[in-house]
């Protein structure tokens, strides 16, 4: 065919595969198939359609290969037939690897974890996603839903005032339920720590789940919000391929967290929006994100093991089972927190077996649910799992992701399984125990700073009342550090090493604590480490102090939210107390 | 496409089982299409609920939100569920002739 008889698609998407720059475990990929068979034991859809060869992973991934071959490696154009080269693309082929990227895979991995040569053909299967997006070619559904992510800014298309008047319809159910209007949804307010994002599917046609999230964050006390804009953490991106849109719809929830001034955003159970949103975002959109991510899961345990919120777990007796989101267990290795939470809600937790890892995929992952083409294929595909579901005897499926609700819901209304499923924020908030309603958190705090505001005025030193804790190994180190901040009003503690560290910060909980790097035995990066990880005094203010500048990237690599400060020694007083003071009014204005 | 059959008709609908052409909708294919759903009866409340979502979408072109359907209807947001088993969005809305909801549902 010649050049000019070829459809832009066709020449677009050849000029891509000529010139795309790939992933270093895209190239592995394309080389490394053995066709050793073991990804066919793997993936549900081969599992269930066994006489059908193309539901195989390598064949799949043979199809996205043979590709390269042909437009990128130059045995491929020299002698295409010798080597499996594709032959030069048509209109119809581009229908055809539609139908394969989108219809015969989920992405949800499985098959790459049982890899014996390391071989990713989810990613590869995403990759050719993109490539099949960015020419146009796509399964309606996933056409609309991105346009309305783009465009909307949440892939249901909801609008701000629909939106709103939701988020006040729970309020007021909440405020029947309750007898006070104490647990009204804050929204936007600015300074909250916690800053909760969900799924539109909640409040579009579901909005039972924020209700009972609304419930635990008022029980356990904490400062939440949630956002007028940038609330949906779900995105499409990672279903189509696209990265500019994966990072379009990360930063838009990531700014607005900031904007709002938020510590800690609080993502709900959606397998594919938590690892859209906490580990691919920040690269797809080249941003650095300033505050803490977690799961809702991680922030209902918390709550739990700090004694924040009380559960009786007998309020939950039917038997559950838990099945893993493939996002969530194989994706970002987020499988036992879930297990932990549902043992200490349920009183009969029965594993699905293979599990963790080695779950099988509910149906609906890499966006099939919005793929109505495909369904047939997916819900035949869906037998292992009802097989699986079956065998638990469970009369509850809990899962942690949205999509994994619907895919299952249709995997048990077709297979005719006598159970329902639920998510784990449903659950918790069942076995909720209230006590008397605590005080809103942020209400002493607010107090504690306007009264040391007022007291440092009066005096005219501007630390004091406050407190702080210094921790250094060197006594004369501490020494100066303690009286210039002494002399400036604060109150001091000291710690001599990383463990007395701790020890204080949990007994005194200061407002801020100045850390020293190399002290021997728990040195201050690993001391820094826990402290962000110890829930208690997370929210701690934290300043190095350091004679090493050179470990200002180690402490930023932390897997944890960033100091407030960074000082290099030699310290002169001045800094020393301007730094701390405008740390500590950082956090006067965020509260 | 999969067809589904309603008394002597033969209507088009997609792989999920929504109907593709609102405008073939009536009474007799709401009744055979709540079958699918897990509805062997359609009650007075059920049409209520049925007859809201219809309305809306021939006037919008989208399902409405719940809180729209919920506030115009007056049910509680559980006993939509207990109307409709498979929820709003899968249910309702497909007795009620609407195209399948975008997105993660």
């Amino acid at each position: 065919m010649s050049e000019s008889q070829k459809s832009y698609k066709v020449r677009k998407l050849e000029e891509l595969l000529r010139n795309k720059k790939l992933p270093r475990q895209v190239v592995g990929s394309l080389v490394g198939c053995i066709h050793c068979g073991m990804c066919h034991e793997s993936c549900h859809y081969a599992l269930s359609s066994p006489d059908d060869p193309r539901m195989t992973p390598s064949y799949k991934a043979d199809q996205i290969r043979k590709l390269f071959k042909r437009y990128r490696d130059w045995t491929g154009r020299v002698f295409p037939w010798w080597v499996g080269a594709h032959t030069p693309l048509t209109d119809e082929d581009l229908e055809r690897l539609k139908d394969i990227a989108f219809g015969t895979c989920t992405n949800c991995r499985r098959c790459t974890f049982n890899c014996p040569m390391g071989v990713d053909t989810a990613t590869l299967n995403r990759l050719m996603r993109g490539l099949l997006t960015s020419v146009g070619v796509m399964p309606e559904g996933v056409r609309v839903v991105s346009k309305d992510q783009w465009e909307i800014g949440n892939q249901m298309g909801v609008l701000k005032e629909d939106f709103l008047d939701t988020l006040e319809w729970m309020s007021e159910e909440l405020a029947e339920e309750l007898g006070h209007d104490r647990a009204a949804i804050p929204v936007d307010k600015q300074g909250s720590k916690v800053v909760y994002a969900i799924n539109p599917r909640e409040a579009k046609y579901d909005p039972r789940t924020i209700k009972s999230a609304a419930l635990i964050f008022y029980a356990a006390g904490e400062s939440w919000t949630m956002a007028s804009e940038g609330w949906d953490q779900t995105n499409f991106g990672l279903f189509s391929g696209d990265d500019q849109l994966g990072g379009a719809a990360g930063r838009r929830v990531f700014d607005k967290v900031a904007e709002l001034g938020g510590e800690r955003l609080v993502i709900s159970e959606c397998g594919h929006g938590y690892r859209s949103t906490r580990c691919e975002a920040p690269n797809w959109a080249g941003v650095t994100v300033p505050f803490v991510m977690e799961s809702s899961v991680m922030t209902m345990l918390r709550y739990i093991k700090e004694g924040r919120i009380k559960v009786d777990k007998t309020k939950n007796s039917a038997r559950v089972t838990y099945h893993d989101s493939c996002n969530l267990a194989r994706s970002c290795g987020f499988y036992e927190e879930p297990r932990e939470l549902l043992r200490l809600v349920t009183t009969d937790f029965q594993e699905m077996h293979p599990n963790r890892t080695e779950n099988y995929c509910c149906t609906g992952g890499g966006g099939a649910m919005s793929m109505s083409e495909y369904a047939p294929r997916r819900l035949k595909s869906g037998r292992v799992k009802a097989d699986q579901i079956a065998a638990t005897g469970a009369k509850i499926v809990v899962t942690s992701c949205h999509n994994c609700v619907d895919g299952l819901g249709d995997v048990i209304k077709h297979y005719k399984l006598d159970c329902q499923v639920k998510q784990l924020v449903d659950l918790v908030a069942e076995a909720l125990v209230l006590d008397e309603p605590k005080p809103a958190e942020e209400a002493p705090q607010v107090a504690v700073t306007a009264a040391a505001g007022a007291a440092a005025q009066r005096d005219g030193r501007s630390l004091t009342g406050r407190r702080i804790l210094v921790v250094d190994d060197e006594e004369d180190a501490r020494t100066f550090l303690s009286m210039v901040l002494e002399d400036a009003g604060a109150s001091i503690f000291q710690a001599a090493d990383g463990a007395e560290a701790i020890r204080v910060a949990l007994k005194e909980r200061p407002d801020l604590i100045t850390l020293d790097l190399s002290m021997p035995g728990k040195d201050g990066i690993e001391t820094f480490t826990e402290l962000r990880r110890t829930p208690q005094i997370a929210q701690i203010q934290v300043c190095i102090i350091t004679g090493h500048p050179e470990f200002r990237k180690l402490i930023y690599d932390r897997p944890v939210a960033p100091p407030e400060g960074y000082m290099n020694k030699p310290v002169k007083a001045e800094d020393l107390v301007a730094n701390v003071r405008r740390i500590l009014e950082l956090e006067k204005r965020r509260a | 496409m999969p067809e589904f059959k309603v008394g002597d008709r033969v209507l088009d609908i997609d792989e999920d089982g929504f109907i593709q052409k609102p405008e073939v909708w009536d009474e007799e294919v709401a009744k055979a299409l709540s079958k699918t759903e897990g509805v062997e009866q359609m009650s007075e409340n059920h049409w209520k609920l049925v007859n809201y979502l219809r309305q809306y979408y021939l006037e919008y072109g989208v399902a409405p939100m719940i809180r729209k359907l919920c506030k115009a209807t007056g049910f509680k947001l559980n006993e939509i569920y207990e109307l409709f088993p498979s929820g709003p969005a899968k249910g309702a809305c497909k007795v009620a002739g609407l195209p399948k909801p975008t997105g993660c549902v």
